[in-house]
């Protein structure tokens, strides 16, 4: 699971790009997470420029 | 109140969803061949926020039909300057194929929607396309919100230009999903205090952009585009080496943020199918993109063009099946996919090589060297790196 933290997200959408089960979505100004499609892979976290995504196994 | 269901047709000829520099051309261009179009963007502002270096080549103008405004254009460049990963050694080429521009991509990008608009386009913004129907197979329309309604609107050809997120083409079953060894992820900040040239810097160093590299795109006089990009499986997040640059750059010592910018950059191969039953891709969300340098506005109104033309064209016959609209497919792949695929060769060869390797190909070389490796005209300088630093024969062999 996943925690972005929107303090830090500048919704670039990088994110979302690298999810392979569309777990999140762009919204204007932030990500939505559906942490039921999630899959727990961490390419979010890995992909993100800013470094907003904290993910645990 | 005016509901937005009661304002935007049912049925369009063509569905653009995502009007950034792909999507605009897309939509401009099919109107103009005379299909109705409907342009949707999420966002209530176009062009922002920005996610580019926003820099664009001014042989594109030429070649796509292209006029700027003076207010889209940030600044003038007349070429660029690549440093080797110790700073000895700097390589210049200034020449007419280098000319360019730093522009703004939220006037630029709203002004091509106003192309699209003029041309005789529906643009609606605000607008979240959520999903994909199908009939039999065959993709005939969106579901989208948009200011508290639900909209469904129905058309011959959909074109998915949704940028790197490439939801839509996903919701429709294609596979475009980014991989991590294929994207780099970048992030810039646009200062103030920055004294710069009328030059586009590229500093290559694996320590400060694993796989990528670090650019100041000049914005004017004392304004750039200060930005790193890095591979997607190297390690950290590109924020992190973006600060580590600044901080330990005194030329940045006065230099303010104004702004934030980011995003994903695909650079490895095109999806291997850019049209199914109904849809084509455009720009980012196909993976359009220089694996080299990592532009990719350009190369999304190319695209653009082509799939508007081939879609309205499609939509009036009432051929809009795979087969048809191959007709995009096969035109982008011949034009430009093989320019593209050279690029990525270099690349996949250029990651291998360590700063010590570029150090030591820097010092050999000349302007011109760097003019012909642009060019896609590798063998001349591999074989005079080679003399320097034949340890290299196995690596660079895939560029002979």
């Amino acid at each position: 699971m996943i925690k972005i933290d929107r303090s830090r997200c500048i919704y670039c959408g990088a994110c979302v790009g690298v999810c392979p089960v569309l777990a999140l979505t762009l919204k204007e100004t932030f990500v939505e997470y559906n942490e039921k499609k999630c899959i727990n892979c961490g390419n979010c976290a890995k992909a993100c420029p800013m470094k907003a995504i904290d993910f645990k196994k | 109140m005016i509901s937005r269901s009661d304002i935007v047709k049912t049925d369009y000829d063509v569905i653009v969803v995502g009007a950034g520099p792909g999507g605009s051309f897309a939509a401009k261009t099919a109107a103009k061949a005379g299909a109705s179009v409907l342009l949707i963007d999420r966002r209530k502002e176009l062009g922002a926020p920005v996610r580019c270096g926003e820099g664009l080549g001014s042989h594109w103008l030429d070649e796509l039909g292209l006029k700027i405004s003076p207010k889209a254009i940030s600044a003038e460049i007349s070429g660029s300057v690549l440093y080797s990963p110790n700073l000895k050694r700097a390589v210049k080429i200034q020449n007419p194929e280098t000319r360019g521009y730093v522009i703004d991509r939220k006037v630029f990008d709203k002004d091509l929607a106003i192309d699209a608009g003029r041309a005789g386009a529906e643009v609606i913004v605000k607008t979240e396309v959520y999903d994909v129907t199908k009939e039999g197979g065959k993709v005939c329309g969106v579901k989208a919100y948009s200011m508290g309604d639900r909209l469904e609107a129905t058309c011959k050809v959909l074109i998915a230009a949704d940028g790197g997120e490439s939801t839509v083409a996903r919701l429709a079953g294609i596979n475009s999903t980014a991989s991590l060894y294929d994207t780099d992820f970048g992030v810039e900040y646009e200062m103030v205090n920055v004294e710069c040239e009328d030059l586009i810097e590229i500093y290559f160093s694996k320590s400060a952009a694993p796989r990528g590299y670090v650019w100041v795109f000049p914005k004017g006089k004392d304004v750039a585009n200060v930005g790193v990009g890095i591979g997607g499986l190297e390690k950290g997040n590109a924020v992190e080496y973006l600060d580590t640059f600044i901080k330990n750059n005194e030329r940045f010592k006065n230099a303010q943020t104004v702004a934030i910018k980011g995003g994903l950059i695909p650079v490895g191969e095109p999806l291997k199918d850019l049209v199914a039953d109904g849809i084509m891709v455009v720009g980012t969300a196909a993976h359009q993109v220089d694996p080299i340098h990592g532009g990719g506005m350009a190369l999304a109104m190319e695209a653009g063009g082509m799939a508007g033309e081939v879609a309205a064209k499609c939509a009036q016959e009432g051929n809009v099946d795979k087969q048809h609209l191959m007709e995009y497919d096969s035109k982008w792949r011949k034009k430009v996919e093989p320019k593209l695929m050279r690029r990525l060769l270099l690349r996949k060869v250029l990651e291998k090589l360590d700063d010590d390797d570029f150090n030591t190909i820097f010092e050999n070389l000349t302007d011109d060297d760097v003019d012909r490796l642009i060019k896609g005209d590798y063998k001349p300088v591999v074989k005079k790196v080679l003399i320097k630093r034949p340890q290299l024969l196995k690596v660079l062999s895939a560029l002979l």
